[in-house]
């Protein structure tokens, strides 16, 4: 349990080599020296290696930021990359460690080593990047902002020791990315995991819930329509949509429906119409605002964001009668999505299910 | 008992799957018997809230609180809420999740031998079937002491409250609180009661060390990893420590604890639970009947105390003055509602053993205790030392057998101690300890014992209750040695507060070579 959280980067950061045996040498050194000097009992704790690639001063600053507040409840080895094509060609690289008070005035350390690459010399970087994994630990590779789908070669070089490829949909600027998403999920052994899919989660429980009580199951197969409204800023970029186009695939994945190239679909009685709507809005972009399923009947299940009491209210008219449902809003910040991600053991199936889907479905948001 | 058409299989909401909440009951209504006590606020209503804001409930789940005071259903929602506000796992109380939350707490006032008061609890349930979708499932929760379950029992039999499984109509289920019985006769009396109105696969009797994640963690431990079991035997283990120490006194339970102690309190069930599970044998199948099969089987192969010595491999104690932490602790015999020359035990300790092809002669030490030097629930497997000394000749070399310890609580984990060589020149060894903490390598707080369980039974699942056959088995094992201390005039040994226990315990262990690990 954590009673307090303490950054200990600088104070235990020193530069090194890029030589992965220097590197190593030196986190041991670094670990004697603050054992000496910490008053407690310091452990030192892994239980991921996760690679956090980025491309900017700005966001290598923020994913180390990111992944030192998360290693207090997911301990991990960080490396953090920092890939700038061009930029000047060199490598260099430093280490620090993150430490967390825990119960009982102990303290667990995870360490951080940084990459930082420019020009040709970033090709350098998946072979440094294999060399420092711990072994016998799982690798989830962290995508930090869009992927580079002209660069899949770099991509899958990167991925080839992973365990899990981490991104964030939001940032998807094309179709295309969540198919290359897709396709790393069909050609390799890198399980997708998607933060945008984390976000959903609280949509998906409070769908779930709807459907719940026997006398509902049944009107699973009658849905008619599903229109979801995707908050937007007002422009067209793909990955404002990617959440509400992620829930509608979820629903026709998880119902058996089926989805033909031209993004039609079939449900058991025939065609089922999904519609997903932009609506402009100040704040929460890209987030799903607002979701109705209308049955045969004419009746219709319907979903809305309480912001101020941060739930979701779930209503159902017609023939069922059953009280109004809340979900609890699930915290949606940068260093909850990526605990979630971490402490899932397993790649999500159902992601795996849903992704082809919404590649397919992705013709009704970019057309 | 009522009959209703039988009902068909619903499949599961593939909605549910992948999601971390995949399994989620029906809306029933649960009727907690003794809604104004102690459990209720503390324990009950801070669990079924922290389900809530899980999203671990359906919607239209209902909670009716039945009980002597007059309270509106306002007045009992408040007193809830301040509970909540105290006692919920997930505080602060989130209002959102608590008004909707509330919304289906009801309280009916009564009396337990009181039929009309029935009467209006069933009309308000049957109110609850029609506005909030629970369909005559019902869950009633005897949070009473035991005296009151024949005539609630009784009761709900003779209003119809109860539905008989076979008939295939919406579920009734009834989950009692420990103690079942104060000893073999009177746990079959209260076994009798319960069937009467009862099929036993709906009672669900609660023993809320099996809903910590710990003791769960036990099967795991050994099922799931193929390193453990192959080890797991007399061939390899020398013997097995259990130990729920408690720093705390009888605080305001002395009156119960003058006819308990802490055999019939911790002994009886909660220890005899963790042995079962240390002990068991691989069940066919992770579901209630076979693993409880294999726990009975364990209890049916306890050791029988024997005829005329049942003390030999016992030991009973009972805290004097001393202090815990550094505060003053007064003697048991001082404490509010006990005998000034009660001979209660508040600490046993006994050797047992489990007779079986897997356990013969491998001892058993176990012992429980109030105002220990701190709260711990520790078991420790001690494996047979390394067979041949191949550094005895070596000065400086001293091997230690191996130690599996799993800490149930507090700080959850499991750590095993070996030897290593102390870097130098020389041979040299050193025992180090390879920890896994729950705390560290999953750093979120494990839900409550109660959640787990008042889920299970919504779901269904009784396998973490502990079934008739072994509450009946465990006394009938227990019940001489506690025949024995009754009747020996001598009394508990004596240990201060604040101590490991009297100095005949370390003696029990000390006297075949060993030592109680210090948890």
């Amino acid at each position: 349990m954590e009673t307090a959280v303490t950054s200990a980067l600088d104070p235990l950061r020193s530069d090194v080599a890029v030589d992965p045996n220097a590197i190593e040498k030196n986190l041991a050194e670094l670990w004697r020296a603050s054992k000496e000097v910490a008053d407690e009992a310091l452990t030192r704790a892994a239980l991921w290696n996760v690679v956090a690639h980025t491309c900017s001063q700005a966001t290598h600053t923020q994913a180390s930021e990111v992944l030192g507040r998360a290693s207090a409840t997911v301990p991990q080895r960080t490396i953090v990359v920092r890939s700038e094509p061009a930029a000047p060609p060199q490598i260099e690289s430093w280490i620090g460690a993150n430490c967390h008070l825990v119960g009982g005035g102990k303290q667990v350390c995870s360490e951080e080593i940084a990459i930082v690459a420019g020009g040709d010399r970033i090709h350098r970087v998946p072979p440094l990047v294999n060399a420092l994994l711990i072994p016998d630990m799982p690798v989830a590779v962290w995508w930090v902002g869009d992927l580079p789908n002209e660069h899949e070669e770099y991509v899958l070089a990167l991925l080839e020791p992973a365990d899990r490829l981490i991104v964030d949909s939001v940032n998807f600027d094309s179709p295309a990315d969540l198919m290359l998403v897709d396709r790393v999920s069909a050609k390799t052994t890198t399980t997708p995991a998607d933060l945008n899919w984390v976000r959903l989660e609280e949509w998906r429980q409070a769908t779930a819930s709807i459907f719940d009580p026997p006398d509902m199951r049944s009107r699973l197969e009658t849905i008619r329509r599903v229109r979801v409204v995707a908050g937007t800023s007002g422009s067209d970029y793909f990955g404002e949509s990617v959440e509400a186009l992620l829930y509608s695939a979820w629903m026709s994945a998880q119902l058996g429906h089926h989805v033909d190239a031209q993004a039609k679909v079939e449900g058991p009685r025939g065609v089922i119409d999904y519609v997903i709507e932009r609506r402009r809005q100040e704040k929460s972009v890209g987030d799903i605002a607002f979701v109705e399923i209308r049955f045969d009947d004419g009746s219709c299940a319907s979903i809305s964001r309480d912001r101020e009491k941060g739930v979701l209210v779930s209503t159902v008219d017609g023939v069922v009668s059953m009280p109004d449902a809340v979900t609890r809003a699930i915290a949606a910040n940068l260093d909850e999505l990526i605990v979630r991600q971490l402490k899932r053991a397993r790649g999500d199936q159902v992601l795996l299910k849903v992704l082809p889907v919404a590649s397919r479905l992705a013709r009704r948001v970019a057309g | 008992m009522s009959v209703a058409a039988p009902a068909q299989a619903l499949a599961p909401n593939p909605l549910r799957e992948g999601l971390e909440q995949e399994r989620v009951p029906d809306a029933s209504c649960l009727v907690i018997f003794g809604a104004s006590g102690d459990l209720t606020g503390r324990k009950l209503l801070p669990a079924l809230y922290s389900l809530a804001h899980d999203g671990l409930l359906p919607a239209g789940q209902t909670i009716v609180g039945f009980a002597r005071p007059d309270y509106s259903d306002d007045a009992f929602r408040m007193a809830m809420r301040e509970a909540c506000d105290k006692f919920a796992r997930t505080r602060p109380v989130d209002d959102a999740v608590w008004e909707n939350f509330a919304k289906g707490l009801f309280y009916v006032q009564g009396d337990f031998g009181d039929a009309q008061a029935y009467a209006r609890l069933n009309q308000k349930l049957q109110e609850c079937d029609r506005t909030r979708g629970t369909s005559g499932r019902r869950i009633y929760y005897l949070a009473v002491p035991p005296q009151f379950f024949p005539v609630i029992s009784e009761l709900l039999g003779a209003e119809k409250m109860v539905t008989d499984p076979e008939s295939g109509g919406p579920f009734t289920r009834v989950i009692i609180e420990k103690p079942f019985g104060h000893d073999l006769q009177s746990a079959k009396e209260l076994n009798r009661v319960a069937v009467t109105t009862f099929r036993e696969r709906q009672v669900f009797r609660i023993d809320h060390y099996l809903g910590k994640e710990t003791v769960q963690n036990l099967l795991v431990l050994r099922f799931a990893n193929g390193i453990f079991e192959p080890f797991w035997n007399r061939q390899y283990i020398d013997h097995v420590q259990f130990t729920v120490a408690e720093s705390i006194g009888v605080e305001k339970r002395g009156g119960y604890y003058e006819s308990a102690g802490v055999s019939r309190d911790i002994i009886q069930n909660h220890m005899l639970q963790l042995v079962s599970l240390i002990a068991m044998e691989p069940p066919v199948a992770f579901e209630a009947d076979p693993v409880r099969d294999e726990k009975v089987k364990v209890l049916r192969a306890l050791r029988e105390f024997p005829k005329g010595h049942e003390q030999e491999n016992a030991v009973r104690g009972q805290y004097s003055d001393g202090s815990v932490l550094g505060e003053k602790a007064i003697a048991y015999r001082k404490e509010p509602n006990v005998s000034p020359d009660s001979n209660v035990e508040t600490y046993a300790a006994m050797k047992i053993y489990v007779d079986n092809w897997r356990w013969a002669d491998v001892p058993f030490y176990i012992r429980s205790g109030k105002r220990l030097p701190k709260r711990v629930t520790d078991i420790s497997i001690h494996f047979r030392p390394a067979p041949y000394p191949l550094w005895k000749k070596v000065r400086g070399v001293q091997t230690m057998p191996n130690v599996l310890a799993i800490r149930i609580q507090p700080d959850e984990g499991i750590s095993l101690k070996f030897d290593s060589k102390v870097p130098g020149p020389s041979v040299r060894t050193a025992p180090v300890t390879m920890e896994f903490r729950y705390a560290t390598s999953f750093g979120a707080e494990p839900p409550e014992a109660y959640e787990r369980l008042l889920l299970e039974t919504m779901l269904g699942d009784s396998t973490l209750f502990a079934r008739r056959d072994e509450v009946e088995t465990a006394w009938a094992w227990l019940d001489p040695l506690l025949a024995a201390w009754a009747s020996d005039a001598r009394g508990p040994d004596l240990y201060p507060a604040g101590s490991w226990g009297p100095e005949s315990a370390d003696v029990l262990i000390e006297r075949d070579g060993r030592k109680w690990r210090r948890p």
